[in-house]
């Protein structure tokens, strides 16, 4: 019985180890080719941070193919980004056309594709070589609609520019003067390759990097594998000399990338739902315990990789909103092992995992725009305030989001299941109650740091900005939630549908304050995110609708009346009277 | 914490408005209309400037709330067309009643409710904290006052130029227009019009003037264009070669530009003769260049006068020289990494003399005054600190400590509680 205990959540916990370790491990490459993972690990400088070619490589890629960090090439095979890096920095002297046939530019506006004279295929993914002929009708397109005032443009014109945009990042890289790669000294006097190249031949000088650096590229147009590796183990030898801090990064960037955790970490967070759907149904307390187990070690792996990005970038965890969907996420996981630590109910490996999951997918979306670890406004460049108000305020959106979800979750348990018990009901509330304290300590200590950040940079303590006023709307709202469960105007039902509304409020001021315009805090808005919000708040319509049944109509409340010794009362756990 | 324990007794006449006014019940009604008048001020900000918005919304007794400003919020998720207009809409209680009944709903509770143990020290020590907090909104919505002290490299300054702001004692509103005559080399006389007083268009007349004044036009906000071409008012000054152009106030949400920049089209017509001299442009435009922030108009007498349109100025007892100002930008980028300004502060009255570096996050804080590295002119040529004396500005501070410190109390006796208890189930 014993081991029979620990049996599946050892099995299930081995289990993820081992994905996760699979992920982790090197690809391994043949003796005789190109060491595309050396070449991807050299540091280069773009938008202002040092960071390493395969990050530079996979943003590039990502944001002209939309969404994709990996390509495939002419014969089919998913290839790395640097390899399509390195094809298009070669393409000016290579006669071979390779990076023109690569099909890795998204085009989806129908228009569009018919001013290309391109048909629609799945993927919608095509080559230069195959609008090549288009190109000065393209320009000539692009032209027109930059000169449009941005709120005329259509959605034409806006694909137009969007295309001339990703053409235009393609030749700069094509034409070696993006990113920043030969290094200096003095940190602002990095250069592009071209521009080393010419000057040092101007100053009949002979510049060891840039030479280097030239001859891995010529051998990979050629086609040499051993000259290339032997010409990046020349330029890494100078690189890690003049700059082994950065170089050292670099490598564990290069790491952090090839293992992508946060990706893993949606898979397994999906993983530990159904493991913990399972122990609704079947053999609640080994089965629930794995999901327990399960979801610690994918918080560890998440806690990590959130370390491992403060480690890159040097700054706090929250720098923009890629990261606050991240920082988030993990809240949310950490908040609800917790609770699950206290209670073993079940209830939170379920909320953890459904909020872990969707809050990294929205960040896997966010994060399609470009480098995640993109550099800050000079006013936000202050590691203190960072650390303090902003881990603060995004933590006040973290829990309120964690009582959201159990609302939602009492509701749907409690209409649909015949589980939840007046057992069951008080315990998920008082956990409701319990976080909701915690969101208004922090929403409300984030709030006023905000302002005291404010009064320090620009003397204003509260401006009544946008985004500053979305803060204060979920600390009212947490007022309200508790000043209405202390005057007794709402009882356990009302706390769940309160804290949703809360799920609504703090929808609105992560992301809707954005919509508006900008403000000062504002970091752009998009469609899709505007369709995005929507959806979210009619699902917490429905739910709201749906927990506004009569209490009488609920299975569970039903249930609760029919003295039937086989209905399942939740999971059972050693601390319920039995 | 309920009002239950009051049930037992039916209160009459005063005591049952003092516990009315004490209720939770109360709390949460003025909760969720403030919470509303936040939601409808920020999207006001869509259209207005950010001060118009505040000062209607959250710095007023009353507000009409527009029904448009929903439509804003519809059209910002794409939900109605671009193109709706909504009429009508309602007045709505603004920031001065939502507050002052907050307050007098606090004191109230505790007042009837208030017994001094452990057991409440937290959430008296949260509530103190709030009064602080509305306390220190309330003295900067009465007497701060914000300003722009603009030099450029190796200028010196010893004024604020006033910006836009609201507060309860009205309001600052934009700039004025001001004749100098500079013909006494010692002291210069200068004549101001206040703002209101131009804003009304119509004529004007000043004893100290040798013209009347007639205003043909004012703008709030406006762009200088050098074609000409669509015709100009200006027959006179500055204004033969550029025209203005009104542009629409800026607002809360936008992002290029922080300011309105007012235009003016001026008539003088001479007071002895009664002949027209001229119809001139004054714009804050010209004001801020740096080479000829004024203009010479000359009467039939032959007598000079400097005018300008320029923001209500403060003179300070110091003056301020910029030694150096410096705009650093990330690798490879036009994001700017930080800014500072490397200043010179000289006051004779206190015989204090001394030079200090003024960058993002780090302020100077001077004789009551602070002044943030807030701008730059084109091409980094000076600097733009933005100036503001605010006596309550140590409030919030106090405020943020004691609420900060009340919640842990309160929530830690709760956790304490909830745990001791579990752990007394999980014994049993």
């Amino acid at each position: 019985m014993q081991a029979n205990k620990y049996l599946l959540p050892g099995i299930v916990v081995l289990g993820g180890f081992l994905y996760l370790f699979a992920q982790a491990a090197p690809n391994s490459q043949p003796a005789n080719s190109f060491n595309l993972q050396g070449f991807g690990q050299l540091p280069v400088v773009d938008r202002g941070r040092i960071k390493p070619i395969d990050t530079f490589a996979r943003v590039s890629l990502m944001v002209m193919n939309d969404g994709f960090q990996s390509f495939k090439d002419e014969s089919g095979a998913r290839q790395p980004a640097v390899r399509w890096l390195l094809d298009v920095m070669t393409s000016r002297f290579s006669d071979k056309g390779t990076a023109e046939k690569l099909k890795v530019i998204r085009i989806e506006n129908d228009q569009l594709l018919g001013v290309l004279s391109l048909q629609p295929r799945p993927g919608l993914r095509y080559a230069i070589n195959e609008f090549a002929k288009q190109l000065p009708a393209l320009e000539e397109r692009a032209k027109a609609a930059e000169q449009k005032e941005p709120a005329k443009r259509n959605t034409l014109d806006r694909s137009v520019l969007q295309l001339a945009h990703h053409l235009q990042s393609y030749i700069e890289i094509a034409s070696l003067q993006t990113p920043l790669i030969i290094p200096a000294d003095k940190e602002l006097e990095w250069k592009p390759f071209m521009q080393a190249a010419i000057e040092a031949k101007n100053a009949n000088r002979d510049d060891p990097a840039t030479k280097a650096f030239g001859n891995m590229i010529l051998a990979y147009e050629r086609n040499e594998p051993g000259n290339f590796n032997k010409s990046l183990e020349e330029y890494r030898g100078i690189i890690d000399k003049s700059l082994p801090a950065e170089a050292a990064i670099s490598k564990f960037e290069v790491f952090f990338n090839h293992f992508s955790p946060f990706y893993h970490c949606i898979v397994l967070y999906i993983f530990v739902f159904l493991i913990a759907a399972l122990a609704w149904a079947f053999r609640p307390e080994s089965i629930n315990r794995s999901a327990f187990w399960l979801c610690t070690l994918t918080l560890i792996v998440h806690t990590w990789a959130l370390l491992a990005r403060m480690y890159i970038q040097g700054r706090p965890p929250v720098t923009n909103l890629y990261s606050s969907a991240v920082f988030i996420g993990w809240g949310c996981v950490l908040g609800c092992v917790i609770l699950e630590a206290i209670y073993k109910n079940g209830v939170g490996n379920i909320v953890g995992s459904v909020t872990g999951a969707l809050t990294l997918l929205i960040a896997q979306h966010l994060g399609g725009e470009g480098d995640t670890l993109e550099m800050m406004q000079a006013v936000l460049d202050t590691n203190f305030w960072l650390a303090t108000h902003v881990t603060c305020i995004t933590l006040g959106y973290t829990t309120s989001f964690v009582a959201g979800f159990l609302g939602i979750f009492y509701v749907l348990r409690g209409v649909f299941t015949p589980t939840l018990t007046a057992e069951s009901d008080k315990s998920l509330t008082q956990m409701t109650y319990g976080i909701i304290c915690f969101a208004m300590l922090f929403s409300f200590i984030g709030t006023v740091l905000g302002g005291i950040w404010a009064d320090q940079s620009w003397g204003r303590f509260w401006g009544w900005d946008p985004k500053e006023n979305g803060a204060l709307l979920i600390v009212i709202w947490n007022a309200v939630i508790l000043h209405a469960r202390w005057g007794g105007m709402v009882k356990n039902r009302g706390i769940a549908l309160l804290s949703i509304v809360g799920n609504m409020v703090t929808g609105w001021s992560w992301f809707g304050t954005n919509q508006l315009g900008v403000g000062l805090h504002a970091y752009g808005f998009n469609d899709q995110l505007a369709r995005g919000l929507t959806m979210f708040w009619i699902s917490q319509l429905v739910v709201l609708a749906i927990g506004l049944f009569p209490k009488e109509k609920w299975w569970s409340v039903k249930a609760r009346k029919q003295p039937v010794a086989g209905i399942a009362s939740g999971i059972k756990t050693k601390h319920q009277p039995a | 914490m309920s009002d239950q324990s009051f049930s037992s007794y039916k209160p009459t006449g005063f005591l049952k408005l003092l516990l009315t006014l004490a209720s939770l019940r109360l709390t949460v009604i003025l909760f969720l209309l403030s919470l509303f008048l936040v939601f409808a001020g920020t999207l006001a900000q869509v259209d207005n400037p950010t001060w118009t918005a505040v000062t209607d919304y959250f710095r007023s007794f009353f507000v009409f709330v527009p029904s448009q400003v929903f439509v804003r919020f519809f059209q910002a998720f794409r939900w109605v067309p671009p193109t709706t207009q909504w009429g009508g809409g309602f007045y709505f209680p603004g920031g001065w009643t939502v507050g002052f009944l907050l307050l007098i709903n606090l004191l109230a509770a505790h007042a009837v409710r208030f017994k001094f143990n452990w057991k409440r020290s937290g959430i008296l020590m949260i509530h103190s904290g709030l009064i602080v907090l509305m306390i220190g909104e309330l003295v900067t919505g009465l007497f701060a006052v914000e300003g722009n002290m603009t030099m450029e490299q190796g200028g010196a300054t010893n004024y604020l130029e006033l910006r836009e702001t609201s507060g309860f004692l009205g309001k600052i509103n934009g700039p004025e227009l001001a004749f100098s005559d500079l013909s006494n080399p010692k002291s210069e006389k200068v004549v101001v019009i206040p703002n209101h007083l131009i804003r009304n268009k119509g004529k004007l007349s000043d004893p100290a003037l040798p013209f009347d004044i007639e205003v043909l036009e004012y703008m709030n906000n406006s762009s200088i264009s050098e074609n000409t071409s669509q015709g100009n008012l200006a027959t006179k000054g500055d204004g033969m070669s550029v025209v203005a152009i009104s542009k629409p106030e800026v607002s809360g949400t936008s992002s290029d530009q922080k300011i309105d920049l007012p235009s003016a089209y001026i008539r003088l017509i001479d007071k002895k003769s009664g002949q027209e001299n001229g119809v001139y442009l004054a714009s804050v435009w010209l004001s801020l260049s740096s080479t000829k922030p004024t203009q010479e108009v000359i009467t039939s007498e032959g007598q000079k006068l400097q005018m300008a349109l320029r923001m209500k100025r403060s003179y300070k007892p110091f003056q301020m020289e910029l030694i150096e100002f410096k705009h650093e930008r990330y690798l490879g980028t036009n994001t700017p990494k930080n800014f500072s300004s490397k200043v010179k502060l000289v006051d004779p009255a206190r015989n204090d003399s001394f030079e200090t570096l003024i960058s993002m996050n780090n302020p100077l804080r001077y004789e009551g005054e602070t002044f943030y590295q807030s701008g730059f002119l084109p091409g980094d040529k000076g600097t733009i600190l933005q100036v503001v004396r605010n006596p309550g500005w140590l409030l919030p501070y106090l405020s943020c400590a004691m609420v900060s410190f009340g919640m842990l109390i309160h929530f830690g006796m709760h956790l304490n509680q909830f745990m001791k208890k579990r752990a007394e189930n999980h014994a049993s």
